[in-house]
């Protein structure tokens, strides 16, 4: 019973925008992408967890595009690529690229595209209640719980080569959660983040996939 | 000891530990910088205050837990890892030359691409931590782990005259979500914090006016001698009874 009820999922309604620019420039080949946190926002910060998501699920993609991790990708730029000095718009690339070190680095990565993901995933509501007790016979909770999960990220996509914003993907996701207990909580979650990161992660795929 | 007792005491020593301090010793990776290093031999100088820094928050109201964060090791790291990468050659001091020439050794940190000898410097950092501050989403009702600090820098020549003297600030944040508990969010916030640090100063430290200054004319002496690691007007520091590496 718990595992059928593990199963069950909370409702998401999800949507996705895209605003292609132009398309991919010529096949990728051995070139790599890789997928970047905006991590300039004062009040939140996108998971990091968020931005590996997208990343494995274009990696997955039937042609076998290169993604490098952003973990790899920002220490072996250090510090290039952190919060204070990343670059804000395609242009800046050329200022990057007068560091000599810096220029032979991006070269041996083959960098081709960036994809600047940024966004978060907020709890917009929450209600219910329970109550949990512990005694000789046993422990055991009784109550209901539900709350709301809201997922809102852009992605944009830049081409290093020609230094150029070449698209832009909007996903917005929510879902609503429970979690009923009698004796034993059973959560059923909505997969609200996931959902948004499949929506964001089909849409670059298909991106990568046009050539 | 019945199972009754041996639960009550479980159940009583997790519910003690929830009250206890927070301590977090920072750990993580610090790369070195993809830069065009800086034709210097810089001596560095940790005291043992930047060495074991850390900072004591104690608990202002109820609710609250005591946090210790624990930075000395980690910011020596990645200061080695910084400097390493950023300039031509670097020496550790453990104490400054002028306090005690004779003792003033060299330490080799070669995993950190610090290199040994001492040697003829043509400068001498000094690090300080000046403030830390950090904001747990209890304390700022949203949901990031802050960290910021200021650091202050002092720039000698060998012979003790001050070069250059300024401050940085950094900062760094982590969201909640993915984390597995506070105390691991405040660590990673602490090395972000460190990392911004690290970048700050390396996109910085040319730019300060007194150390651009001080640059050209060692640049610019540098240019009429031959390179051997001295510059007009720079007296070479070699401590007593070492010789200069060739």
């Amino acid at each position: 019973m718990l595992a059928g009820a593990a199963m069950l999922g909370g409702c998401v309604t999800a949507s996705v925008d895209e605003l292609v620019f132009t398309g991919v420039s010529e096949q990728l080949g051995d070139a790599s992408v890789v997928v970047l946190g905006r991590r300039h926002a004062s009040d939140y910060e996108t998971e990091p967890e968020f931005v590996a998501c997208v990343g494995k699920h274009i990696s997955r993609g039937a042609n076998g595009i290169t993604v490098v991790s952003e973990q790899d990708f920002v220490d072996a730029l250090y510090p290039w690529f952190e919060p204070r000095t990343a670059p804000m718009h395609p242009a800046d690339i050329n200022r990057l690229l007068e560091v000599e070190p810096l220029r032979q680095a991006l070269s041996r990565m083959k960098t081709a595209y960036i994809v600047w993901v940024d966004g978060k995933t907020t709890r917009s509501d929450s209600m219910g209640s329970m109550a949990c007790g512990i005694g000789v016979g046993g422990a055991g909770c009784f109550g209901f719980g539900t709350w709301d999960d809201v997922s809102e990220y852009e992605a944009v996509i830049w081409d290093f080569t020609r230094q150029r914003e070449v698209g832009r993907i909007g996903a917005a996701a929510s879902g609503q959660s429970y979690m009923p207990a009698l004796v034993v909580p059973i959560p059923i979650i909505a997969p609200v983040k996931g959902t948004a990161c499949d929506g964001i992660g089909e849409q670059l795929l298909q991106f990568f996939s046009t050539k | 000891m019945s199972p009754w007792k041996i639960t009550t005491s479980l159940l009583a020593s997790v519910l003690l530990a929830a009250c206890g301090a927070n301590e977090v010793v920072v750990q993580g990776q610090f790369p070195s910088p993809v830069l065009e290093k800086v034709p210097v031999t810089l001596g560095v100088h940790y005291s043992e205050e930047f060495r074991g820094h850390e900072f004591f928050d104690q608990a202002s109201a109820r609710g609250e837990s005591d946090w210790m964060v624990r930075t000395g090791d980690a910011q020596v790291r990645m200061y080695d890892a910084l400097l390493g990468g950023m300039f031509e050659r670097v020496v550790h001091l453990d104490e400054l030359p002028w306090a005690e020439p004779v003792e003033a050794a060299a330490e080799t940190v070669a995993e950190t691409g610090v290199q040994t000898g001492a040697a003829s410097l043509d400068a001498i950092l000094v690090p300080h931590v000046d403030e830390l501050q950090y904001a747990i989403p209890l304390h700022t009702k949203i949901n990031v782990f802050e960290v910021w600090m200021r650091y202050r820098y002092e720039l000698y020549s060998p012979e003790g005259e001050i070069l250059a003297d300024w401050t940085m600030t950094c900062y760094g944040k982590t969201p909640t979500a993915f984390m597995q508990g506070a105390e691991a969010a405040v660590n990673l916030a602490a090395v972000m914090a460190l990392r911004d640090a690290g970048a700050n100063f390396a996109i910085s430290f040319t730019k300060v006016a007194e150390v651009g200054q001080w640059l050209e004319q060692f640049q610019s002496g540098a240019d009429e001698t031959p390179r051997n690691g001295k510059a007009p007007g720079i007296v070479p520091h070699l401590p007593a009874g070492r010789e200069e590496n060739p």
